[in-house]
């Protein structure tokens, strides 16, 4: 009789769905965040990171692999709004009133490709796994970077040149990873051509359709008027855009948002429609993001993984402190500014492993022979690399005072 | 005096200091760059001097000193071109203008030396406001009591400096309604204003030892007054300029200190009294709030007109003084803009008014200064 009354009751003890956990992570993460910052002065990201890792499947499981893809679109709009800010904060001009800067660019990502190439040739690996670790070794992730900048809130030479190094290491990767995949098809018997038609139309393709977003939305918010209230809502909505048809067009989605932000700077000088900061509203996808990539890690397969590992880590390291070094004086930055600039290029992490599951894909055999190493790499990077990025932030003296409550 | 010398140095030679904006190419707000910049001009050779200011988003760029409008200007574009040369490769902007137009003081940072922090220390929120830009202008004196002379009757003029060159309007993200909002936050320092009503150079070093007595003061550092002797440098120096927009102004306005210094000095129109500060705030606030067009009273004749018509007027009597320094373009320039009423703050305004844009009107600042487009 009494349960058919108490109808409304739950069962005992309640099940929470999906949402409860989220919660549960995000709570998580911001008092680990915090607790990072104040009492251990590391940086917020190693919390959020150290709580999705204890927190995912790969450790009390309290979030699961189910809940991790259902996330996924969190994920996507936050890797989404770092792009595009990132875009947004980088001068391509400057490339031209400083030609040293673009030699510096090319020449650490060479460098670090040919250093990780190298290693993992020496330790016997085929020349296309190689080429995947060492495609992935360029890059600098833009999120880490993006998010310790910001919460720092840094600005000069330092800061400036770690976010333009940090945008272009991640385009030349993004071509890379495609021309790999090409040689993946190449050795199934595809020709020459499609391999290097990709990237054209990689390149190409997510530019000219970031353009085309770009000129939507400032016509857009053009026809609304400047209203702050809705354009933190329509930039949610057209990094959204921009990925889901970067996506379906088969373009590099990292690409059209990174040129979606040099566009929308370049189309709005007067800053007529879209603000170049966020307010804390995209704290909330940047917790989520981080704590995700803590949930995706793995901790597995220690021994020589370990010490190839540690070895990519280190010859990426030195490859990029070369090529800063060397051209440290050309492009006008002290010697003592090119070794920060050096540690804050560390973080290797999220995109790295969004590229790397792409590849995988693509070819099964290339994860066994590359994973192992290469997964543990990007594990040690995503707790050594906000560390270093934070630490040469600190040290070049570009952070703001820390800001009266 | 043995213990405040006056050093003595040529008359109506002319020299400019200029406090440059240092921005970002990003968002066109106030940025740190000012170590890197100097390091970086110093590495290739320059003219004058490029010296860190109490914050790092601001250089003092320097000429020698000059006799003649002409060098003057050919040293200013010269350090220009340096300057500008070095913030293209580290991608920063570099503008004129007494104030920046949106900058939230909150973030400025003091620049690290000993002398800027204590000054951080001691005027608390005052010194991160005091993120102002102006341009100093100084003209040689033979001797002391001659450099006060000219101190003080150069005071009845300093409404036409004020409004010829004001570029403040806008401060911390609005109008202010001032053409030179600068000046205002420099009044909130206790030892702003006017200097003491002394015409003897040993008289004025007894005012400075008497005030040094009182632990006041340490050194003429600590004056802000409108105009102040630099007795090491042998000069009187001129400070209620905003940084005009364009170094080419920057001179002109140089030179009219300059015309304006030997028309006094030569002709002795007036004696010095206390009449000359009985307007003189009145005047000031004036010229600070509506430029070209502010009320201006003459102390000795009672009379009143507006700025523009007090330049036009003075400049007819500088004619030949002009012709004699070869300044006369300079001061043509001064009369067509007192014609004209058009002062850099006036261009501001119009180009937020076209724009609704606070960014873009630093970026066309920027434009400006550098000289391209």
């Amino acid at each position: 009789m009494m349960r058919t009354d108490l109808f409304f009751l739950p069962d005992w003890p309640p099940v929470p769905g999906q949402l409860f956990w989220v919660a549960v992570l995000l709570l998580a993460a911001i008092v680990a965040g915090e607790a990072a910052r104040r009492w251990l002065r590391l940086p917020r990201i190693l919390g959020y990171v150290a709580v999705g890792a204890a927190l995912g499947p790969q450790a009390t499981g309290v979030v699961t692999p189910t809940t991790l893809a259902e996330l996924r679109v969190l994920v996507e709009i936050a890797v989404g709004l770092l792009l595009f800010e990132l875009g947004q904060r980088v001068d391509l001009g400057w490339l031209r009133r400083n030609p040293w800067l673009l030699a510096t660019s090319v020449l650490e990502a060479g460098l670090s490709f040919g250093a990780v190439f190298a290693l993992l040739t020496l330790l016997g690996a085929r020349p296309v796994v190689a080429s995947t670790a060492a495609v992935l070794a360029m890059l600098t992730s833009p999120a880490v970077v993006m998010t310790v900048v910001k919460d720092l809130r840094a600005q000069g030479q330092v800061t400036e040149r770690l976010l333009l190094l940090t945008a272009l290491n991640t385009a030349y990767a993004v071509v890379g990873c495609a021309l790999v995949a090409g040689w993946v098809h190449l050795e199934r018997g595809r020709d020459i051509l499609a391999m290097l038609a990709h990237p054209v139309y990689l390149v190409a393709g997510s530019v000219a359709a970031a353009a085309l977003v770009a000129l939507a939305a400032r016509a857009l918010l053009r026809l609304l008027g400047r209203r702050p209230v809705f354009q933190f809502a329509i930039l949610v909505a057209i990094v959204l855009l921009t990925v889901a048809g970067a996506a379906a067009l088969e373009l590099s989605v990292p690409l059209a948002l990174l040129a979606l932000g040099i566009f929308s700077r370049a189309l709005d000088r007067a800053r007529h429609f879209v603000p170049l900061r966020f307010g804390e509203t995209a704290m909330l996808f940047i917790v989520v993001l981080f704590a995700l990539t803590g949930a995706s890690l793995r901790f597995e397969g220690w021994g020589l993984a370990f010490a190839t590992a540690l070895g990519l880590v280190a010859a990426r390291c030195a490859a990029k402190g070369v090529a800063l070094l060397a051209l440290a004086r050309a492009s006008a930055l002290s010697v003592r500014n090119a070794s920060l600039l050096n540690l804050g290029l560390t973080p290797m992490s999220g995109l790295a492993l969004l590229l790397l599951q792409d590849l995988v894909r693509l070819d099964p055999r290339l994860g066994a022979e590359i994973m192992p190493s290469l997964m543990l790499a990007i594990t040690l990077l995503a707790f050594l690399g906000p560390l270093a990025t934070e630490f040469a932030l600190r040290a070049s003296g570009e952070v703001a005072p820390e800001r009266a409550p | 005096m043995t213990g405040f010398p006056y050093r003595s140095s040529q008359p109506l030679t002319i020299g400019v200091e200029l406090e440059l904006q240092i921005l970002s190419r990003i968002d066109c707000d106030l940025t740190r760059g000012a170590d890197e910049l100097i390091a970086l001009i110093e590495r290739r050779g320059h003219p004058g001097e490029v010296k860190p200011e109490i914050t790092s988003s601001m250089i003092e760029v320097s000429t020698g000193i000059h006799e003649r409008h002409g060098a003057l200007l050919a040293e200013l574009v010269a350090i220009r071109e340096a300057v500008v040369a070095a913030a293209d490769r580290l991608n920063l902007l570099v503008a004129g203008g007494g104030a920046h137009p949106f900058q939230h003081w909150r973030e400025r940072q003091i620049f690290d030396r000993p002398r800027f922090r204590q000054i951080s220390e001691l005027y608390g929120y005052l010194a991160k406001q005091f993120t102002i830009f102006g341009q100093h202008v100084h003209v040689g004196c033979a001797e002391g009591d001659s450099a006060l002379y000219l101190l003080h009757s150069l005071s009845r003029y300093i409404p036409h400096f004020i409004a010829l060159a004001a570029s403040s309007p806008y401060y911390q993200g609005v109008d202010t309604a001032f053409d030179s909002s600068r000046l205002n936050a420099v009044f909130a320092f206790p030892l702003s204003g006017r200097a003491p009503l002394v015409e003897r150079w040993s008289d004025f070093a007894g005012y400075f030892e008497k005030m040094r007595g009182y632990g006041i003061v340490e050194s003429m550092k600590d004056f802000y007054w409108d105009i102040r002797p630099k007795p090491e440098y042998g000069t009187i120096e001129v400070r209620v300029f905003d940084t005009p927009l364009t170094v080419e102004k920057a001179a002109a306005l140089a030179a009219y200190v300059q015309v304006l210094s030997r028309y006094l000095l030569i002709e002795r129109p007036g004696a010095v009294s206390e009449d000359l500060y009985h307007v003189y705030n009145y005047n000031r606030f004036q010229a600070c709030r509506f430029g070209l067009e502010g009320n201006l009273i003459d102390p000795a004749t009672q009379s009143h007109r507006s700025v523009r018509e007090d330049i036009l007027a003075t400049a007819a009597a500088l004619a030949v003084h002009a012709r004699e320094l070869e300044a006369g373009e300079a001061l043509a320039q001064v009369e067509r803009w007192a014609r004209d009423g058009s002062n850099d703050a006036r261009w501001m305004r119009e180009v937020y008014g076209a724009s609704q844009s606070l960014e873009e009107v630093v970026w066309q600042q920027s434009r400006l200064w550098s000289a391209r487009d």
